[in-house]
């Protein structure tokens, strides 16, 4: 028993049965001529062509779309109308309804990929039920509610449904192949991240309303096709039918069942739906008990079962695995190897201004949390940007990084005017940020977080590999120069806070950026992996890097930056050299406090 | 010729009198539905408020509320709009228990999870209410049903005003409780700020389990109101879910006076729609709505953002 279960995690075993399906798959109609079953297997591929198409905006992206359905009755229209309108065979303008569906979702993309969460589940259930209201109303070219009849089909009947069946299972495999390749590019590790934490993705350079927008044609445009077959198969294309919200309700079922995120869950869990379809038609007929079975199914299944099988049974199996073994995470901290990098810039002369900021306005509600604030920071300095609590330091943090548009001011960064621009062009640009609260993407590894982010944007580099070579290579110098090498393999949201931050540095320096900005690096982690920090920072400015931290650790910032910049109710209200801050009656005034006793700040290595 | 042109003066005159009726005429009935909109809607976000959690369920509970309407006005003859005192606490009595099985397990669950989780409660309620009432349309028709105001030559439907009457008292009461009462400033504090309010010693669990059935049960008054204004059957929950989704799409979420504010707006757009496009067309208003607000002002007309790249 023992000897089986371990057989169970082995990729080859599973190799098998997926090849021994597809075999049969496709053998079947040609063995058996039951159009019991074939029926059956051909509805159970457009729900899998609807579900692996779902799972790419769905799983991989995290964006719930209730209206698949729309894209079936989209692409079954398509095919009607121009059938019954222009003529020609069915088949030749399948191609065609996944162009609509395909458009039809960039345009609704569009609109809603600017949207965040629910706002998004709120518009693709209006579409599909504008889309039945149109179908209902204009007559002319649908034929309202009596439907249209596309042309029966004239192959010989020996062949029984075998065009339908077999049309189906290219597309399927075509969504399959589409699946695959997302995942495997930066388009794939892009959605993801945004699935994870769509503000911090857009810091590390990912153009989030592109990337959402290519996941969500690409849920649609086999499902369109899929939906031009549907309706010719099915000799009736009417409104109800085809932009049937329930269908919608049953390929999230089938990708929530058999496993968002994984390539054959939602294969699986479209087989599973329609095998359920079938019984409570035929046996239940139908109608309320439809809806009442699906229903149910949604409830349990998001209540009971939320990760699906697939993802279950793999954790199991992982878990049996990894029984008796320490895990890694809590292992002492790996040595750093220094980054043999470029040699000392020597600072330009005079100092050159990387990043300046005039005039500086953002109000909440009426609360102005930076009120006027300038200052500048120069190349190759650790500026440190100190204040008391709520002095508005992580505002200005997020007005630089772009995830907050000031409402007066200006940025201005390596000659440039910034403060209009997206957190992703800020990326290109040459800024990095960390934010106060680590936000690793906890679902990825660690490598894949390290590579995650994006220096430029371009159409060509989307279809990169998403762990390419030199890449990869370059991650792992990072990884090692931040003493977290060991970890590459590790999902992220199995590492300690302060191994994050470690990994948050390391993916930064990816972009390569000409001023880092770190918010709080030394906040709520131990005082060796404080030292860590105060390290990689020190050598990273050796070699150039400028960087500005806001920092509540007086002993560390100290003795780290030159100069520090001190924030006030939203102003700056003096800078200098450490001494000098350490002296002026005004910081003492605003932040330290009367009775503040110096320390000793942390002595350079 | 004089006299021609006299006439055609005065034709013109009584048409735009005429037009100039029918538009304050639409605009009372606009007004009127407009007020149970907010009743229906009062909930939804409310529940949204404390919780963060869309009820898609919302338009079928308040199918529900018109279906334990109509059995009660039919069975035993009791008056609909008198059925609130009824079905009010029946669907405060579900809400709890929808909550405690249903909601409470997801608590920390995105906000994606409860949308489809209450989708399949929708699609249930909708399978229960067909399997024990059919799904034909139906309708409670008091003696009042087919009788109205009349008001300088507006026509005002009796039931409507009675329904937009009690919408309003309806309303009233829970804004003095929220503002009033201890537990309604409870509520608003864990609205505004969960933690916060678990930290000065609110009972989170037992306010989200309150506000989820005070939400149910303002949909419940609100389907009795229903059962006299519209015919329904099990499936209309989804136009009412296309209702409710563009009110906090206009109004913003979370705030009743925007949910009010969003329920007359979209009120006033489907009788204009119906009296000067086509009826046909009405019921594609609450949608074009949706698109239309998200595409221009994404942050509603109150403020809420939905849109999160405007103003952050």
């Amino acid at each position: 028993m023992s000897a089986v279960l371990d057989r169970l995690g082995s990729p080859s075993l599973w190799r098998g049965v997926v090849a021994v399906a597809a075999v049969a798959l496709i053998a079947y109609p040609v063995l058996y001529d039951d159009l019991f079953y074939q029926n059956m297997i051909i509805l159970s591929l457009v729900f899998a062509i609807g579900a692996v198409g779902l799972n790419v905006i769905m799983g991989y992206g995290g964006y719930i779309s209730l209206g698949q359905s729309a894209f079936i009755g989209l692409g079954a229209y398509t095919v009607g109308i121009a059938t019954t309108k222009i003529g020609g065979d069915p088949f030749v303008w399948v191609p065609a309804a996944g162009v609509v569906a395909a458009l039809f979702a960039a345009l609704l993309g569009l609109i809603a990929m600017r949207t965040r969460g629910f706002a998004f589940v709120i518009i693709t259930i209006a579409a599909l039920f504008i889309l039945q209201i149109v179908a209902i109303n204009w007559d002319s070219l649908t034929n309202g509610t009596s439907g249209i009849t596309p042309p029966l089909p004239r192959w010989d009947l020996d062949y029984q449904n075998w065009p339908f069946y077999y049309s189906l299972v290219v597309l399927l495999a075509a969504s399959l192949a589409l699946s695959w390749w997302i995942r495997r590019t930066k388009i794939g590790t892009g959605l993801l991240a945004i699935r994870e934490d769509e503000d911090k993705a857009a810091t590390i350079g990912i153009d989030t309303p592109v990337y959402k927008i290519i996941g969500f044609v690409a849920s649609a445009v086999f499902l369109g096709m899929a939906g031009g077959i549907y309706g010719y198969y099915l000799a009736f294309i009417d409104p109800q039918g085809m932009f049937d919200i329930v269908i919608s309700v049953q390929i999230i079922l089938a990708v929530i069942l058999g496993g968002r995120g994984t390539l054959w869950g939602p294969v699986l869990g479209a087989f599973l739906i329609e095998s359920v379809n079938e019984y409570s038609n035929q046996e239940l007929g139908g109608g309320n008990s439809r809806l009442l079975i699906f229903g149910g199914l949604l409830v349990l299944t998001i209540l009971l079962l939320p990760k699906g099988i697939i993802p279950s049974v793999r954790d199991a199996l992982e878990r049996r695995a990894r029984r008796g073994k320490a895990a890694l995470v809590g292992a002492r901290l790996a040595d750093r190897r220094p980054l043999n990098g470029k040699p000392r810039v020597a600072p330009a002369q005079p100092p050159r201004t990387l990043l300046e900021v005039k005039g500086l306005e953002k109000s909440f509600q009426g609360v102005r949390a930076v009120a006027g604030g300038s200052f500048e920071v120069e190349e190759g300095t650790i500026t440190g940007l100190i204040g008391p609590n709520g002095s508005g330091k992580t505002t200005v943090f997020n007005l630089i990084g772009g995830t907050m548009k000031p409402d007066a001011g200006e940025v201005w960064f390596d000659g440039r005017r910034i403060d209009r621009l997206s957190p992703w062009r800020r990326a290109y640009a040459g800024i990095g940020r960390t934010f106060q609260i680590t936000r690793v993407f906890g679902g990825m590894t660690v490598l894949e977080n390290v590579v995650a982010p994006l220096r430029s944007f371009s159409l060509a580099q989307l279809r990169a590999g998403a762990v390419s070579g030199e890449e990869s290579a370059r991650a792992e110098r990072l990884l090692e120069f931040v003493g977290m090498a060991e970890y590459g393999d590790q999902p992220a949201q199995a590492l300690s806070f302060g191994q994050r931050k470690l990994v948050e540095l390391a993916q930064l320096m990816m972009l390569g950026p000409k001023l880092i900005l770190l918010d709080e690096p030394a906040g709520g982690i131990n005082p060796t992996l404080v030292a860590r920090m105060a390290d990689v920072i020190r050598e990273l400015n050796e070699q150039g890097q400028t960087f500005l931290i806001v920092e509540h650790n007086m002993p560390l910032v100290l003795g780290l930056c030159d100069p520090i910049l001190v924030l006030a109710r939203g102003e700056c209200i003096c800078t200098g050299a450490p001494a000098e801050i350490q002296r002026d009656p005004r910081v003492l005034d605003a932040y330290l406090g009367e009775d503040f006793k110096l320390e000793e700040p942390v002595a350079a290595p | 010729m004089a006299a021609g042109a006299s006439r055609g003066h005065h034709d013109s005159g009584s048409r735009h009198h005429k037009r100039m009726t029918e538009f304050i005429q639409q605009t009372a009935f606009g007004l009127l539905i407009g007020g149970v909109y907010a009743l229906f809607a009062s909930g939804l976000t409310l529940i949204f408020g404390v919780m963060k959690v869309i009820n898609i369920a919302h338009g079928a509970l308040l199918i529900l509320g018109a279906f334990l309407t109509f059995t009660l006005w039919e069975q035993l003859g009791i008056d609909p709009l008198a059925a609130i005192l009824i079905t009010t606490p029946a669907m405060f009595a579900l809400g709890w228990v929808l909550y405690m099985t249903m909601v409470r397990p997801l608590r920390s669950a995105p906000l994606s999870s409860t949308v489809l989780l209450t989708f399949g409660l929708a699609l249930v309620l909708e399978a229960v209410m067909g399997l024990v009432w059919g799904n034909n349309s139906r309708s409670a028709r008091p003696s009042y049903f087919d009788q109205s105001f009349d008001v300088a030559g507006i026509v005002l439907p009796k039931a409507q005003v009675f329904a937009f009457a009690i919408a309003i008292l309806v309303l009233t009461l829970l804004f003095l409780f929220l503002a009033r009462t201890w537990t309604g400033r409870a509520i608003r504090a864990a609205s505004a700020n969960t933690q916060g309010a678990a930290l000065v010693g609110v009972d989170i669990a037992r306010v989200s389990v309150l506000t989820f059935a005070v939400g149910v049960a303002t949909v419940g008054a609100a389907g009795s109101m229903v059962s006299v204004l519209y015919p329904f059957l099990p499936g209309s929950h989804y136009i009412w879910i296309a209702r409710v989704l563009s009110i906090i799409v206009l109004g913003g979420l979370g705030s009743l006076q925007g949910a009010a504010i969003g329920a007359v707006l979209l009120g006033l757009a489907e009788v204009y729609t119906q009296t000067y496009v086509s009826t046909e067309w009405a019921t594609a208003v609450p949608y074009v709505l949706i698109f239309v607000v998200l595409f221009f002002r994404p942050q509603g007309l109150m403020g809420t953002r939905l849109r999160e790249d405007v103003a952050v």
